[in-house]
């Protein structure tokens, strides 16, 4: 087969799984007596088209990437993280525990409280980093029981006032709820054609080329990238696997932890406002786990996955106005990820398979 | 007021309600991981269970509210979770694809979609009979909780001997078991090593899915979409304290199951524990037991990693 | 009594016509043919590389061919998997063993099985086995426990267990000593005389093939060069067979175990080159009262092994495969750390099992396996390269794109490494070229310990002479040379002094002239000198 032909049948083959999801998903929702076309619409419109609205998913875009950047330093390491979740809610626990009991000065703080935030992460990633290096523990076990630890933990502060919980005047009559970030403390959310969303767009964006280009180029990514793939022989060149294991596991915890910060700190309509609650963390952690896995654990490629991720999210801000339930974004985006698991596999299978005919042939 | 506390702890211990709740979750976990133990044994760390089970909640609604009776119910529920297995099993051990991406997209997904169609459809659905055991059933504390349930809860008494059977005493079980230590050696010896890890996840589904049901007809009878709330992890968690041995698994679904229900006996009398830490303690307790006995008690060798023939 | 009918003695029980597989751009096998009688041991020989394994794999259904037939007791078949293979009565006795090391020996018996599982049907089978062939085992006992000879015992019963009437043995003898391996082929013609089956023995050692086989074939890149009976063949002819043309270098002789011993005690290593190697009176290495334990206080992996070794000096480590030599060379890695005793490289020590130790104290090392910890098969061949040592390339912890290349093209050139430049990916090279790529990293670091393991394995002949003359010339160079290997022709050809390993303990010190393949063979069995 040609190159161009191969190329045509991957085009084809992405092209055809997804209208499959797609045409699921819309049997849902015809089957339920909704109307599929409008849904589609209000995707579009909540993501892109309507106004201000590019600007809302950039502004979920980069928690994602941040989550995702993380992923994959852990992954080329050799390491399995999936609490990505816990780590970004350690996050942004740290971060508002800095924002209202410690503080720093003025322009400063916002700053020290994104530090802070990717402290709260890695510190989160490290207790697995420790479990696996002292004693051996699995990291993709412990990271994952560590999730709902850090669930109780931040539910747990904010029913104190000395850690997470606001004081009495400023929570009103609600309940487990932190402070306000006062305006001066914010993310810096410039207009730009009518869409606003917070600099840590660009913050994430240099950072998703700076993971790129550390891992392709210096010494340390090259020593990781060989750690990762044979630990043995990485040992056997000096590359200690606890050092650069636990610092990987480390830093991927604190990418999760600053995206849990920035969303604290950023603003956007689906993250407390400006408030830590309980629930805060809204499966950014385990969708930015998805973005790094689809982008392969690859960092340019993720950008890109993030962003058609947020888009889904901001979507379906406007599908409920269709009279359609917006759950459905849900399940579109979970039938358009298995989608794209597909036209690799079919293809490996087929050309396994193709062999296997051959052979059979012959006799 | 720390002798009030003691009395209310005595209390709580003293009473069946405690032990019924108890009974309560502990089966619902252990539908769940005794299929999920199967699954691990295999190789396949099958986070979609907290999937299975939902799906298996929703199905058991949906069944009742189709025909009226739990045994459809229970019938649709495995079905449900039977489901999300398959998919599970397709897309990572047929396609190859990551089964934690597969995993944490079907949980995800299958949250979005039994919510979706709870509003749209509203199933109803009703509480199981109860069938008390004669005689048993006046054990003191205990007879309740272990023989005045209702009737699906039974079923554990056959599901989980007749799980150690197939995989310690039939030729299916030690094929799983190889496919799950050494899937290249299994392979050579001529062993379908993803059929089987294919197969113990549907396993995994039907138990799971059944365990979602009987929790709908046991406890609440009406879906919600949250009525699952991480049960699924927790029973992943009870596998992996138990060492990977079934009965050690067991072990787990009750302590877990006892803690969580101690705190809501004890919250019924007015004393408000640490919620959040008696909810984390699943978690905590399993953290702390593998990294007591990581290195001495070993998880199947090739646990969630995938095979593909000729690449080693 | 065999799985299927058709016992017809002039009927052969496997015809393999015209097989062909390609790998990639490799012809594995081209055009072969293979016919096996019952009643006979077939011997196929040839080098690594020449296609008997992939040939193998064919019958057994590991690997489908691209083109060609197979008659199975004349009725044409195809074998898709192991399991079909089984169905047909085709069993194969493993070089990597096809065993699970955390079931019993006789669960091990019973994989692969269909039907229902009957423990103590399986139990009695296994007892039954073992008496007829005087294989001795525990069937309750755990595989991972087991010896390397065990292990193969537990091969042989479960697929004797089966009953085939097709037999192949997979190179059987590398894991045991001359001894066992003595045993094994009496019960190789045991099952073909008395019970009529087909047997193949596949293996690159002339001895053995000439010893145990009534017919031989003999393959060379990819296709049947010859094919004889046993009577008529003689070690120098076959040899000449399987390489193409005369053997006489040493080295190719030592390959195919053809070294006379005599010969080789007269003459010092490879001759006339001796006389230019200086060796030094100081020990560079020196390993004083090394003890490594197993995992979780098992076993001893090494017991108390003292050793010294001078600059300009081969020394050979000789001991059946599974006796410590791979641990030692793991702890000359920094891989294990140690439980006792010591590691002294230029009168400082070394720490053991810390990354890199070993490496930074001046030990290259070229594995037993490298895929192993030798290279990292998805990383260029430039990146392989400049493992050890990425800083010399780099400027403030980047890389330098040119340097990189640069420095990789000049190894590349030095060490002739066939490869398509430095940016191909490492698995795209021959095994011969990734071995060339691990020899020029761990010169190239300039070191003055070289520990070579096992470094001939699963090379073609004209890898394995640029190797030994590496090697020697390493040693004229000025390096220490530490020869892991259980090739003992390769040992008593390139060593100036040999120990012999055997259950993780020195059990003797020959020089080179004292040192022949029987006084080599009794203390690897294990017997004092």
């Amino acid at each position: 087969m040609t190159r161009g032909a191969r190329a045509a049948e991957w085009v084809v083959l992405y092209a055809l799984s997804i209208v499959v999801a797609l045409a699921i998903s819309s049997v849902i929702v015809k089957a339920t007596g909704g109307d599929w076309w409008p849904v589609v619409e209000a995707l579009v419109d909540g993501s892109i088209k309507a106004p201000g609205r590019w600007g809302e998913t950039l502004g979920i875009a980069a928690p994602l990437l941040l989550v995702a950047l993380g992923t994959v330093i852990s992954a080329k390491a050799g390491l399995i993280n999936i609490g990505q979740e816990g780590q970004l809610l350690m996050g942004a626990a740290f971060a508002v525990f800095f924002s209202f009991r410690i503080g720093g000065p003025g322009p400063l703080n916002v700053v020290l409280l994104l530090l802070f935030g990717a402290l709260g992460g890695a510190v989160w990633a490290s207790v697995a980093g420790l479990l696996r290096f002292w004693r051996g523990v699995p990291e993709v076990l412990s990271t994952l029981l560590l999730v709902f630890v850090a669930v109780q933990a931040v539910g747990y502060g904010l029913k104190w006032q000395w850690l997470l919980l606001a004081d009495e005047a400023s929570r009103g009559n609600r309940n487990l709820v932190s402070e306000q970030l006062a305006k001066d403390n914010r993310i810096p959310r410039p207009d730009i054609f009518g869409n606003e969303f917070p600099i840590t767009v660009y913050v994430a964006l240099a950072l998703a080329l700076a993971v790129a280009y550390v891992l392709a180029r210096t010494v340390w990514g090259f020593r990781l990238r060989m750690l990762g793939h044979n630990p043995r022989a990485a040992q056997r060149s000096g590359v200690s696997s606890t050092v650069y294991g636990a610092t990987a596991l480390a830093i991927g915890g604190a990418f999760a932890g600053l995206a849990g910060a920035a969303m604290f700190a950023g603003g956007g309509f689906s993250f407390g406002n400006y408030r830590l609650v309980p629930g805060f963390s809204d499966f950014i952690g385990w969708t930015g786990l998805l973005v790094a896995l689809m982008a392969r654990e690859r960092a340019l490629p993720a950008v890109v996955a993030a962003f058609v991720f947020a888009m889904l999210r901001t979507g379906a801000g406007f599908v409920n106005s269709t009279g359609v339930e917006s759950r459905i974004t849900d399940v579109v985006q979970g039938l358009l990820v298995l989608a794209l698991l597909v036209p690799p596999a079919v293809v490996f299978l087929r050309d396994r398979r193709r062999a296997r005919a051959a052979a059979t042939e012959r006799v | 007021m720390l002798i009030d506390f003691f009395s209310a702890v005595g209390d709580v211990l003293s009473s069946e309600s405690t032990y019924i709740n108890g009974a309560l979750f502990a089966a619902l976990l252990a539908f769940a991981a005794t299929g999920e133990w199967v699954a691990e044994r295999s190789g396949t760390l099958n986070i979609s269970v907290e999937g299975m089970l939902l799906s298996g909640a929703f199905a058991g609604a949906l069944g009742y509210h189709l025909a009226d009776s739990v045994v459809v119910g229970l019938v649709f529920g495995a079905f449900g979770g039977l489901i999300i297995a398959v998919v599970q099993a397709q897309m990572s051990h047929r396609l190859t694809a990551d089964q934690f991406v597969v995993g944490l997209t079907l949980n995800i997904l299958i949250v979005g979609l039994t919510g979706f169609l709870d509003r749209e459809i509203d199933p109803r659905a009703d509480r199981a009979s109860t069938v008390e055991i004669p005689v048993l059933v006046d054990i003191p504390l205990f007879g309740q909780a272990l023989f005045g349930e209702p009737w699906p809860f039974y079923l554990l008494y056959g599901l989980v001997p007749l799980s150690w059977w197939l995989v310690y005493r039939t030729r299916w079980g030690l094929e799983l078991r190889a496919a799950g230590e050494n899937p290249q050696s299994a392979d050579v010896s001529g062993i379908d090593v993803n059929l089987r890890r294919r197969q113990s996840i549907y396993y995994a589904g039907l138990t799971s899915g059944l365990g979602g049901a009987y929790f709908l007809f046991a406890q609440i009878a009406a879906f919600d979409d949250s009525i699952i709330r991480g049960q699924g992890f927790i029973a992943i968690a009870a596998v992996i304290f138990g060492g990977w041995t079934l009965w050690g698994t067991m072990g787990g679904c009750v302590v877990f199951a006892g803690a969580l229900s101690f705190q809501l006996s004890l919250q019924g009398l007015g004393y408000e524990l640490n919620t959040e830490l008696l909810q984390a303690l699943p978690y905590l307790v399993t953290i702390g037991t593998m990294a007591i006995f990581a290195r001495r008690v070993r998880s199947p060798a090739a646990l969630a990693q995938p095979f593909i023939r000729g690449l080693k | 009594m065999t799985g299927t009918g058709g016992s017809d003695p002039s009927v052969p029980a496997v015809q393999l016509t015209g097989i062909t597989k390609r790998f990639g751009g490799i012809v594995a096998c081209d055009q072969v043919d293979l016919t096996l009688y019952r009643g006979l041991v077939h011997g196929i020989l040839g080098e690594n590389g020449a296609g008997k394994s992939t040939l193998m794999k064919v019958l057994i259904g590991l690997v489908l061919p691209d083109e060609g037939s197979i008659l199975i007791d004349g009725q044409p078949r195809t074998i898709h998997d192991p399991l079909a293979a089984a169905a047909l009565g085709i069993g194969m006795v493993h070089q990597h063993f096809s065993l699970v090391d955390q079931l019993s020996v006789w669960e091990n018996v019973a994989l692969g099985e269909a039907g229902k599982l009957d423990s103590s049907g399986v139990r009695r089978r296994v007892a039954a086995i073992s008496e007829q062939y005087g294989l001795d085992i525990d069937p309750e006992a755990q595989v991972g426990t087991l010896t390397a000879g065990l292990r193969q015992r537990v091969e042989i019963i479960k697929c004797l267990r089966r009953d085939p009437h097709i037999l192949v043995f997979d190179e059987p003898t590398s894991v045991l000593t001359p001894e066992e391996s003595e045993q094994l082929f009496s019960t190789l013609r045991e099952v073909v005389a008395a019970e009529n089956r087909a047997v193949v023995l596949v293996s690159h050692k002339l001895d053995e093939v000439l010893h145990a086989t009534d017919e031989i074939t003999i393959m060379r890149q990819g296709r049947v060069v010859d094919r004889r009976p046993t009577t008529d063949a003689d070690a120098r002819s076959l040899a000449r067979a399987m390489v193409g043309r005369e053997v006489s270098l040493r080295s190719e002789r030592a390959a195919f175990g053809l070294t006379e011993i005599e010969e080789a005690a007269d003459v010092g290593p490879e001759d006339g080159q001796a006389a230019e190697t200086v060796i030094s009176d100081e020990p560079v290495l020196r390993i004083e009262g090394v003890t490594v334990r197993g995992r979780r206080g098992g076993a001893r992996l090494l017991d108390d092994i003292s050793l010294d070794l001078r600059a300009g000096e081969i020394v050979g480590v000789a001991g059946v495969e599974g006796n410590g030599q791979r641990t030692l060379g793991d702890l000359l890695s920094s891989l294990v750390p140690l439980d006792s005793g010591q590691v002294v490289v230029n009168d400082s020590v070394v720490r053991t099992g810390a990354p890199g130790a070993m490496a930074k104290a001046g030990i290259g090392v070229i594995p037993e396996d490298r895929h192993d910890s030798g290279v990292v098969l998805d990383m260029t061949v430039a990146e392989n390269l400049l493992m050890v040592d990425p800083h010399r390339v780099a400027r403030h912890g980047v890389m330098d794109k040119g340097q990189v290349t640069e420095a990789a093209q000049q190894m590349i050139e030095e060490f002739d490494i066939g490869c398509s430049g430095p940016d191909a990916p490492l698995w795209s090279l021959s095994g011969g070229n990734q071995q060339r790529v691990v020899l020029a990293r761990e010169l190239a670091a300039d070191p003055d310990v070289l520990v070579a393991a096992q470094p001939t394995r699963g090379l073609d002949v004209g890898a394995i002479e640029y190797m030994t003359d590496r090697l020697r010339q390493t040693a004229v160079d000025g390096v220490a040379v530490l020869l892991i290997s259980s090739e003992l022709e390769e040992i008593l050809e390139l060593s100036d002094r040999i120990v012999v390993m055997s259950r993780g303990r020195i059990v003797g010190e020959l020089s080179h002239d004292d040192a022949n393949l029987e006084t080599l063979g009794l203390l690897m069995g294990g017997s004092e000198a």
